[in-house]
């Protein structure tokens, strides 16, 4: 524990330098930083005992995928059926990598595996979802006359739709292609970086590394896509017509 | 001229349209003869456009009916519906590419000619197909609009207000279009708050007040009963 107090060092240098400048970010700093550490420590009790068991470790993933579906259905306000949404796409990304790791036998089909696996799958699948979800829920709505101008071309609602589905996937799956495109270059990543402080070789961690980036690639562009096209159809009313999006 | 088609008759019957709990269009009862230009004429908010929208689906009234030569047009398949009856809107839209892609836009067999021919139907050279959407003025890109619906060969064309983002030599041109797209004997049905418009283009026309027909008859024996408060 000493050595997070002493890291706590630099939180302090972070809320000295926002009462010096005026920042008015002290009291953030102080309830983010005692955010962080109780509900890791929570995480990290629960984890503990999860370890020891698969069927708790399994019902643990369902918490977090129930957790990560209501927080993108809550960004997704104003989408008809935003729940139901959020959790296939979250769930199809998530299941259809965890299928390659643990089917593949990439990795064995043990708690100490599923856990951070599951987590950066379904972690990573809802910032995918929410992106794709708003932005498309954004498109629609603010392209309300040029989606009608296609319609009243004589073409059905998807494929009047399609360019602004394409908008939203492309938006969602950019940042993972960035940080794949750039890994070692720019940062290094968060499993590499762990893996190196937890004492493993560099080639122990840079195949870890790999194995997330690419699962991550695959579960983001199956969420993004999947909300790009669930979002898509809510939104397609009987008679090839478009509910435009109430106001946010 | 290729691109007129026979053209179509329109009926509508017991027209209600509600938005919001507010009523748009009340018992609505009203025929375009077809090969003409009708102009719906009537003050801001009276429920023209919505009038314009319930006829190619783009909205779908409480009830009553749209008859597309007799047959209703819920019967049809929207998209079917959509290039018999095209439509024109206030603000001219055209979508990301060039003239050409914009006039094919959805479409999977034309040839070169069709696109030339439409582009002429609207006034405009054959040279515009190799032109960017986004170097055309207001007045040229409703052109283009126009030639984009009339590409699909249309039985009918509905246009809302086609000239009110226009300066005045861009709506004289677009209006002499009209005129000469009725003289080639297309159903064609004019949005317009401007009665002078009205008079300048169509042979008939349907006064709209309050979501109601109010009058029909030519443009010159509906100006009696416009609404002394809508000036």
């Amino acid at each position: 524990m000493t050595d997070i107090a002493v890291v706590l060092l630099l939180v302090g240098i972070a809320i000295f330098v926002s009462w010096r400048f005026r920042l008015a970010l002290e009291k953030d700093f102080v309830v983010a930083s005692v955010r962080a550490i109780v509900q890791l420590g929570v995480v990290a009790l629960v984890i503990s005992l999860v370890f020891e068991n698969l069927a708790l470790s399994v019902a643990f993933v369902v918490v977090m995928l129930s957790v990560a579906a209501f927080t993108s259905s809550r960004r997704l306000r104003g989408v008809p059926r935003a729940g139901i949404i959020a959790t296939g796409a979250i769930g199809a990304g998530a299941v259809a990598t965890l299928a390659v790791i643990f089917g593949g036998r990439v990795l064995d089909l043990e708690p100490p595996f599923i856990i951070p696996i599951a987590g950066m799958a379904i972690g990573n699948c809802m910032a995918a979802v929410s992106v794709a979800g708003v932005r498309v829920r954004e498109e629609i709505s603010d392209k309300n006359l040029e989606v009608e101008a296609r319609l009243a071309l004589g073409v059905s609602a998807h494929k009047a739709l399609e360019p602004y589905v394409r908008r939203a996937a492309t938006v969602s799956l950019i940042p993972i292609i960035d940080t794949t495109k750039t890994v070692g270059l720019v940062t290094l990543p968060g499993a590499f970086t762990g893996m190196l402080l937890g004492g493993a070789t560099p080639y122990e961690a840079a195949r870890v590394q790999l194995i997330v980036l690419f699962m991550l690639m695959g579960s983001i562009a199956i969420a993004g896509m999947a909300t790009a096209a669930l979002v898509t159809r809510a939104f397609v009313a009987e008679g090839e017509r478009i509910v435009v999006p109430a106001a946010r | 001229m290729t691109h007129v088609v026979r053209p179509c008759r329109i009926d509508i019957e017991g027209l209600d349209l509600d938005r919001g709990g507010r009523p748009v269009l009340r018992a609505v009862d009203v025929s375009f003869r077809p090969g003409i230009v009708t102009a719906v004429v009537g003050p801001s908010g009276a429920g023209k456009t919505s009038l314009l929208r319930c006829m190619n689906r783009l909205e779908e009234p409480g009830s009553g009916r749209v008859l597309i030569d007799g047959t209703d047009a819920r019967e049809l398949r929207p998209t079917d519906l959509r290039r018999r009856v095209g439509m024109i809107f206030q603000t001219p839209v055209l979508f990301e590419g060039g003239v050409r892609a914009n006039l094919s836009y959805g479409l999977d067999h034309l040839d070169g000619s069709s696109l030339e021919d439409a582009l002429e139907a609207a006034a405009l050279p054959a040279s515009f197909l190799e032109r960017e959407s986004s170097a055309l003025s207001v007045g040229q890109a409703q052109r283009v609009c126009i030639a984009r619906a009339l590409v699909r060969s249309p039985q009918a064309l509905l246009m809302d207000e086609p000239t009110s983002a226009l300066d005045k030599d861009a709506s004289a041109r677009v209006e002499s279009l009209i005129r000469s797209l009725g003289e080639r004997g297309l159903t064609v049905i004019v949005v317009t708050h401007d009665l002078g418009e009205a008079k300048r283009v169509a042979s008939e026309a349907v006064l709209v007040v309050d979501g109601r027909v109010a009058a029909t008859g030519s443009p010159e024996e509906i100006e009696d009963s416009w609404p002394e408060e809508a000036g």
